[in-house]
């Protein structure tokens, strides 16, 4: 009995860390599937609009935030490292935008929900009607 | 008249942004099109010998102080507007001024599904390496003395920026990204560094830059993992004597190609690059025209201990003229030979406090003057072969 207990505890405290992220994007933003090279042509702000002709908006956490972490290795497959290279590259040679960065999970969830062509990412808990999954294969 | 102009801007502003604002979105009112960002970063260093950013040698320079200001502004969809301002003090090389680093119109010509087609003029910066463009930006930077023999300090102004233009093209595929920058102006170098560098430290007279052009095609494999480079730059520089001049009128054409590559791995990291530089002088009055080729690589590698503590070495090698690698011309006009090279080992720990906050600190043991400082080391005779250097560095940004 106490084998059973020690191990939904490890599930939990396991299940716990290691949960999945989500890109979300506002519902004006136009219905297609994309692809990972895509996804990461967005967030590295070299794609810079929809098919709709409307400019994307892009939305992160800051670089050290637990689910910046979990997104650029879940959903892009890259390091928070890599981006910020190409982020500073853009910033500092005065070639573009950079994402804007929110301060927490809850004002992420606001912030896309409210701003049109807005995208950015949430853990997979923070379910919400206002926003819309983004597929990204 | 001038009411008139003020009416007409108000009616133009409420035409342009009324729409938006009716709305009532609080995140998409205009001034969401502007973003400020900036750094500071302050250097200290201490040598055994020979002097770097000051008096180095045998006490400790804060001699290198960087604090830049930028803000971009999108009034269209195609249309980005950016500057950003330099204040850099460094050494005797570089007294302390506010410089325009960059000022850029960047207008969207072609808009592709996976790729675009642009212009950027104005100040733009030089496309060169894995570095250049954003070399005065201590947090993109993999050490605090960037590798001598490629990103010399004391010749950077005419790798900064340039007065002109640049075309670019980047596509995204399946199999990486590609870009490619083409860029021509006119460079802003004409400092007495540049000169004492070029023609030695007895010209009197001064330097003018020719328009340049910069190329540059880079290709970055699964988002930046693997990023390759070629650059290649064609600068000249007329010399304009001073009365009495002895060196009399002349021009020197420089043309460096650099190849680049590097591995970004989640904690290990791999770079290299390798120059190959033409020099030429030609129609000086007072020498026949000569030519010579200068070379520099440099390998470094680096490990993340911690997600935010890095470790980092690097060898780096410069030689002024891979035909007299040893210096023996040098030292039959005078001067020391270890002046024709300089081979550098170094190691550093590299410490993020926060996203804004990072210190660094590095040694580096140097064989060789070749980089050197003519304006901080004004006697070459003194300078020693075999030294040290120690480097310390606290930086912000936002």
């Amino acid at each position: 009995m106490k084998a059973i207990v020690f191990i939904i505890f490890l599930c939990n405290t396991f299940m716990s860390v290691t949960y999945a992220t989500d890109i979300i994007v506002n519902p004006s933003v136009p219905e297609y599937t994309v692809s990972l090279n895509k996804t990461r042509a967005i967030f590295t702000m070299r794609q810079r609009f929809w098919t709709n002709g409307e400019k994307i908006k892009v939305f992160t956490l800051a670089d050290d935030h637990p689910i910046h972490q979990l997104f650029t290795k879940n959903n892009l497959h890259m390091f928070p490292h890599q981006l910020r290279r190409v982020w500073d590259r853009i910033v500092f040679s005065g070639i573009g935008r950079v994402p804007i960065v929110v301060g927490s999970e809850e004002e992420m969830l606001e912030t896309i929900a409210n701003t049109p062509n807005a995208i950015g990412y949430l853990s997979s808990e923070f379910k919400n009607e206002k926003v819309r999954l983004f597929i990204s294969k | 008249m001038k009411k008139f102009d003020y009416l007409f801007l108000n009616k133009l502003l409420v035409l342009l942004f009324g729409g938006v604002m009716s709305v009532q979105v609080p995140a998409d009112t205009w001034y969401d099109d502007i973003a400020v960002h900036g750094f500071a970063t302050q250097d200290f260093f201490h040598t055994s010998d020979n002097n770097v950013y000051g008096e180095s040698d045998d006490g400790i320079s804060p001699g290198l102080t960087e604090i830049g200001l930028n803000l971009s502004y999108q009034p269209f969809d195609r249309l980005n507007l950016s500057v950003q301002g330099l204040y850099r003090r460094a050494g005797k090389v570089d007294g302390g001024v506010v410089r325009l680093d960059y000022g850029i119109a960047d207008l969207n010509l072609l808009r592709l599904e996976n790729g675009r087609v642009g212009i950027r003029g104005g100040r733009v910066k030089i496309p060169f390496g894995l570095y250049n463009e954003t070399r005065d930006v201590a947090f993109t930077n993999p050490t605090i003395i960037l590798p001598q023999g490629i990103y010399f300090d004391r010749s950077r102004s005419l790798l900064v920026s340039a007065d002109g233009g640049s075309l670019y093209a980047d596509y995204s595929t399946e199999y990486g990204y590609i870009g490619f920058k083409f860029n021509l102006g006119m460079p802003l170098g004409d400092n007495e560094e540049i000169l004492s560098t070029i023609l030695g430290p007895s010209a009197t007279g001064k330097f003018e830059a020719n328009p340049a052009f910069a190329t540059q095609l880079n290709y970055e494999l699964n988002g930046g993992e693997y990023v390759f480079a070629v650059s290649y730059m064609d600068l000249k520089l007329d010399y304009k004597p001073s009365a009495n001049d002895f060196i009399g009128a002349g021009n020197t054409k420089i043309r460096p190609l650099l190849f680049s590559a590097q591995y970004n791995g989640e904690k290990f990291g791999l770079t290299a690059e390798y120059l190959y530089r033409w020099n030429y002088y030609s129609d000086y009055e007072v020498m026949p025209d000569f030519n010579f080729v200068s070379e520099s690589w440099y390998v470094q590698g680096s490990y993340r201990f911690l997600p935010k503590l890095q470790g980092i070495v690097r060898y780096d090698a410069f030689s002024s003229n891979i035909d007299d690698r040893s210096g023996n011309r040098l030292e039959a006009n005078g001067l020391p030979s270890h002046m024709a090279y300089a081979k550098d080992w170094m190691a550093g720990l590299r410490w993020d406090i926060t996203s804004s906050w990072m210190v660094r600190a590095e040694y580096h043991r140097v064989h060789g003057t070749a980089w050197l400082a003519h304006s901080d080391n004004l006697d070459s005779s003194a300078t020693k072969q075999d030294w040290d250097l120690y480097a310390l560095q606290l930086s912000y940004r936002f």
